[in-house]
């Protein structure tokens, strides 16, 4: 299908936009950014007659701080995320993960709900929403849902997103402190690339600074959805973090991940590369509490 | 299925009748001959296309004209002063920052929004913001030392 034979339906707020997509939900398909959806159209990966342009509804852009709530409405873009300062102050390791996403080209233009609804196992942003224990709002045209992250995933690129849904809002709890998150990536090369890892980590310190508990770690691109290291964080609760524990942690969270060989990389080399990203998560969240304590 | 669209290009108001869901890309190559973005890969890897939109630079060939509806577009035609190259063209000559040309117009694009955004950017900050820009002649230094060599010159000419 060539892109001159689409039509394009471009409403001027949410309540038109769920009104058309009640109305057409067997054939039309929403784009927000569209850094992924028109090359999936170029390349026949995608078939439709119609499309839904969301991304002018300015209704669905907005970053905001209610009390320790944060609200990022679901057509932010990445550059909108990255220069906001009401991020930088509560959850530095969500905004440093988009960041690393795409290029200042992409970024321009690519949506935080766009990226959840492409559900590509190696999206950067997801992660850290994992840990962050954020909640996704969709909505139809009678009544909005509020679902964990972790249960909007179903499986490789599935979502539960009813074909009459939008994504329209992604909320999560700011982090108390910059040296509680971070996020590590790792790639083929500096700029531009999907994650081969990717792991996005959340703890709370002891008061010696010796051990974490209420740890959330999360991994990306090896699984067929990202999940979180369940073994590893009961394993590094309130333990010494010593070399060997740490190690030890390491390869606990490797056994927990199902990676695949794709033209990225082998399965062997991403269960590798797992153990490594979590020491040097682990040592990031140790260097980045000495930092703060010596501001 | 054609149907009119207008958005400002390079300072003036332009419109045009084409399908929705003709990229900006198209509209500007064929329906308007500005010919500065070019089309290399069609697929958001390599930066040939880039234009700014509403202040951010973006690839037109992911952008559908429908969704460039009332934007603000400058391509690398809008820099240049009447006829005669912009500072960023004139210091990328100078350097030897262009092979074949190909790449340029959307490399010119990036550092002209970097620039806008960072009057002061290092070494890395210009590296970061021509990430998304590939060229498959000269390499890179020349284009970030033209990118350095611009900024210091506007600074200069502000001092």
């Amino acid at each position: 299908m060539r892109l001159a034979d689409i039509d394009v339906v471009s409403p001027t707020s949410l309540n038109e936009a769920l009104t058309v997509l009640h109305e057409r939900s067997d054939r039309i398909r929403p784009i927000a950014g569209s850094t992924d959806t028109i090359i999936q159209l170029k390349d026949g990966l995608l078939q439709t007659k119609e499309l839904l342009d969301i991304s002018k509804l300015g209704e669905l852009r907005y970053i905001l701080r209610e009390g320790s709530r944060i609200r990022v409405g679901a057509l932010c873009t990445y550059s909108e995320i990255i220069e906001s300062s009401v991020l930088a102050s509560s959850c530095w390791m969500f905004l440093n993960a988009c960041r690393t996403i795409g290029t200042p080209q992409i970024q321009s233009r690519a949506t935080i709900g766009g990226n959840l609804a492409n559900a590509s196992p190696a999206g950067d942003s997801i992660p850290p929403l994992y840990v962050l224990d954020a909640m996704i709002k969709v909505q139809n045209s009678e009544r909005a849902r509020h679902i964990p992250i972790e249960k909007f995933f179903l499986g490789y690129r599935k979502v539960d997103l009813r074909p009459d849904e939008l994504i329209t809002e992604i909320s999560f709890e700011a982090v108390q402190s910059p040296c509680d998150a971070t996020f590590l990536k790792l790639g083929l090369r500096e700029a531009h690339f999907i994650s081969l890892v990717n792991m996005a980590i959340r703890i709370r310190w002891a008061e010696d600074g010796a051990s974490f508990s209420d740890l959330r770690i999360a991994m990306g691109a090896v699984a067929p959805v990202v999940i979180r290291a369940r073994k590893c964080e009961e394993f590094l609760q309130n333990q010494a973090l010593g070399e060997d524990v740490v190690w030890q942690a390491s390869r606990i969270a490797s056994d927990e991940a199902s990676p695949i060989t794709d033209v990225r990389a082998s399965a062997e080399y991403r269960r590798a590369m797992i153990p490594s990203l979590l020491y040097k998560a682990v040592h990031t969240l140790i260097d980045q509490r000495k930092a703060w304590e010596k501001r | 299925m054609e149907r009119q669209f207008s958005f400002r290009l390079n300072g003036r108001a332009v419109s045009v009748s084409v399908p929705p869901a003709y990229t900006l890309l198209e509209v500007l190559r064929e329906e308007l001959d500005v010919t500065g973005p070019k089309e290399d890969c069609g697929k958001g890897e390599c930066g040939a296309c880039t234009v700014l939109m509403n202040g951010r630079p973006v690839l037109s060939c992911l952008v559908l004209i429908s969704q460039a509806e009332g934007a603000e577009i400058v391509t690398s035609e809008g820099f240049m002063k009447e006829e005669s190259p912009s500072d960023v063209q004139k210091a990328f000559i100078e350097n030897g920052a262009v092979q074949c040309g190909h790449c340029i117009p959307g490399f010119i694009v990036s550092a002209e929004a970097l620039l806008s955004r960072n009057s002061k950017p290092s070494v890395t900050e210009i590296k970061s913001a021509l990430a998304g820009n590939l060229c498959r002649c000269t390499g890179y230094t020349s284009i970030v030392r033209a990118v350095q060599e611009t900024a210091q010159k506007r600074q200069e000419g502000r001092s």
